[in-house]
């Protein structure tokens, strides 16, 4: 059994809505959020979990972090049934909810981390240390004095991670953890959180629609729509599926050249360079670079790989999602 | 314990802030406690009452300056309960119940004590039959404000149960509103408790309302004596104790039942 062992998990939501425009009367209908979905994570793994929007993926952490209670199926996260044993289960757990807010808004950060040390009983020792670390992993210094309500949104996402960090849990679920940031804090986040699974062997689970998160971080990814699973395992081995195309853009020293192209291949003017998308394994890159040179001197060359957002657009239209 | 005496201490920084929502709290409140004693002193101008006039304007400005313990919400909480940041208490290691309460008690205690004392000089240093009078005497005193605290502790749980009702209803409105009218005339800030009707007494001095203020006024102010007290406490403390009960099965079945809506 793994650490995280989820088998059959159902949760049905009702919805209420109006039958037409100014109606009174209002249907009932029932959303499954969750239709069976089974999957183990073992101790020290860092799992990508993504979905189109609606597709699940927060009904699961919810229940996973023991907020929510499922209608049927069972789940054990470390020996323990989160709804059921919620707060000795989260004593160990951290949560981000990329759009909601821990922190108090009307009092200095550090004010809400000191509060956050009590709460889940971290030596004052510990805690100096740990919000030294990650002050610095997410460049906080200057802040911590700082009232939550004067941060950017950049500023208080950092915030909020930290806060979520402070006590070290062995077991951490990132829901959009990354919205809001530019691109220096998420790289500097994605580092640490590597290092936080490399050092401190922290299970992550990495809820997100930044697909470069999920390439940097994950090895292995999950795919849910309408509350099913409809793939498990390597993120590179799912997006070869996908990879199927790449473009080539080429600018000739005279931009009147037009270069003889093996059929079914066409071109199209973009400015004065020519697009060509291509799939490598029905044409080798090598033939088409030697069309490409036969028309004449090149002054410069493209050749861009698939677009991973247009590849996961081009996954989740083939799952008919 | 040491969680939530954290929250506590947070929460009760966190209303110090609020600096000039006490000023305008300290004026309105003044404001309404010289009215009520003009209409009061016209009362007993035109038509001496049994009940001396002292005590009456002492008891309005007791309430005037307590005025912030009964209706006050944390904005904060209900918030939370709205747009869903209540997800994040449920990931704590903590009763979701206490968590509430503390803040609410802190709320409370910080906020009515920070408009009571300046209130209070004002109305002392007011002339003869506008202004508070001395307690009764010393044990008066010390009883009166034993049971501003249990007083305290009441009225958090019954705010708590206001909240435990918005998390099933979404909107404090209406839970709100009806309370804000219990309280306002059950517990003696519309018109004091002690100018009800005799055969009135019994009924409204044993509702949990007139636990809040009106129990610690009339000890201070010696409607209640001294020998009195062990009665007025243990039904102020009777009060809480039903009252937190039934907020905890109130939040416990909430959670059960619980969904939080959107991402």
């Amino acid at each position: 059994m793994s650490y995280i062992q989820v088998d059959h998990l159902r949760k049905t939501f009702t919805v209420r809505r109006k039958r037409e425009k100014d109606s009174l009367t209002r249907e009932k209908q029932q959303i499954r959020a969750l239709d069976d979905l089974s999957f183990g994570i073992d101790q020290g793994e860092m799992v990508g979990y993504i979905g189109p929007n609606g597709a699940g993926k927060s009904t699961t952490v919810k229940i996973l972090s023991g907020i929510l209670t499922p209608d049927s199926g069972s789940v054990s996260v470390g020996g323990l049934v989160p709804w059921e044993s919620r707060r000795e289960h989260v004593r160990h757990l951290g949560v981000v909810f990329g759009q909601r807010m821990q922190l108090w808004w009307d009092v200095p950060i550090l004010d809400s981390y000191s509060l956050l040390k009590d709460i889940y009983r971290v030596p004052e020792e510990a805690y100096r240390k740990r919000l030294d670390e990650l002050a610095e992993a997410l460049q906080l210094g200057p802040l911590l004095r700082t009232p939550l309500r004067l941060l950017s949104l950049g500023q208080r996402m950092r915030a909020e991670l930290c806060g979520s960090l402070l006590h070290q849990p062995e077991l951490l679920f990132l829901d959009e953890p990354t919205i809001g940031l530019d691109s220096v804090s998420k790289l500097s986040l994605r580092e640490f959180l590597q290092y936080e699974n490399q050092r401190h062997g922290t299970t992550i689970l990495l809820t997100t629609h930044d697909m470069e998160d999920i390439a940097a971080l994950c090895s292995r990814v999950m795919v849910l729509g309408h509350g099913r699973k409809l793939f498990d395992g390597d993120f590179n081995s799912l997006l070869s599926r996908y990879d199927t195309a790449r473009t080539v853009l080429v600018r000739y020293e005279d931009a009147g050249l037009v270069p003889p192209l093996p059929s079914p291949l066409s071109f199209t003017r973009e400015g004065d360079s020519l697009k060509v998308v291509y799939s490598p394994r029905e044409i080798p890159t090598a033939d088409l670079l030697a069309c490409l040179q036969q028309a004449g001197p090149i002054r410069e060359l493209i050749i861009q790989p698939q677009n991973i957002d247009h590849m996961i657009a081009e996954m989740y239209r083939e799952m008919a999602l | 314990m040491k969680s939530y005496l954290s929250v506590f201490r947070l929460r009760r920084r966190m209303e110090l802030q609020y600096r000039g929502a006490m000023l305008g709290g300290i004026l309105c409140q003044m404001f309404f406690g010289l009215i009520l004693i003009a209409v009061y002193r016209a009362l007993y101008d035109s038509r001496p009452q049994p009940f001396p006039l002292s005590r009456v304007v002492t008891y309005v400005w007791l309430q005037q300056a307590f005025f912030r313990m009964l209706v006050a919400s944390d904005p904060d909480l209900l918030d939370k309960i709205r747009s869903g940041g209540i997800a994040y208490d449920l990931c704590r290691p903590l009763s979701l119940y206490g968590f509430y309460y503390v803040r609410i008690l802190a709320q409370k205690m910080m906020g009515s004590l920070m408009r009571a004392v300046p209130m209070l000089l004002f109305a002392a240093l007011l002339p003869d039959g506008w202004g508070i009078s001395l307690p009764a005497s010393p044990a008066g005193l010390l009883l009166g404000l034993t049971a501003l605290c249990l007083g305290l502790l009441c009225v958090s749980a019954l705010e708590n149960i206001t909240m435990g009702i918005t998390m099933r209803t979404l909107d404090p409105r209406g839970i709100q509103g009806m309370l804000n009218l219990l309280m306002m005339t059950f517990c003696g800030n519309i018109l004091p408790l002690t100018l009800f009707p005799d055969s009135w007494q019994p009924v409204i001095t044993f509702l949990p309302f007139a636990q809040l203020l009106d129990a610690p006024i009339r000890l201070y102010t010696g409607e209640y004596l001294p020998e009195f007290a062990p009665r007025v406490l243990a039904l102020q403390a009777g009060w809480t104790v039903l009252l937190v009960l039934l907020g905890l099965l109130l939040w416990r079945r909430n959670q059960k039942r619980l969904i939080l809506q959107g991402g």
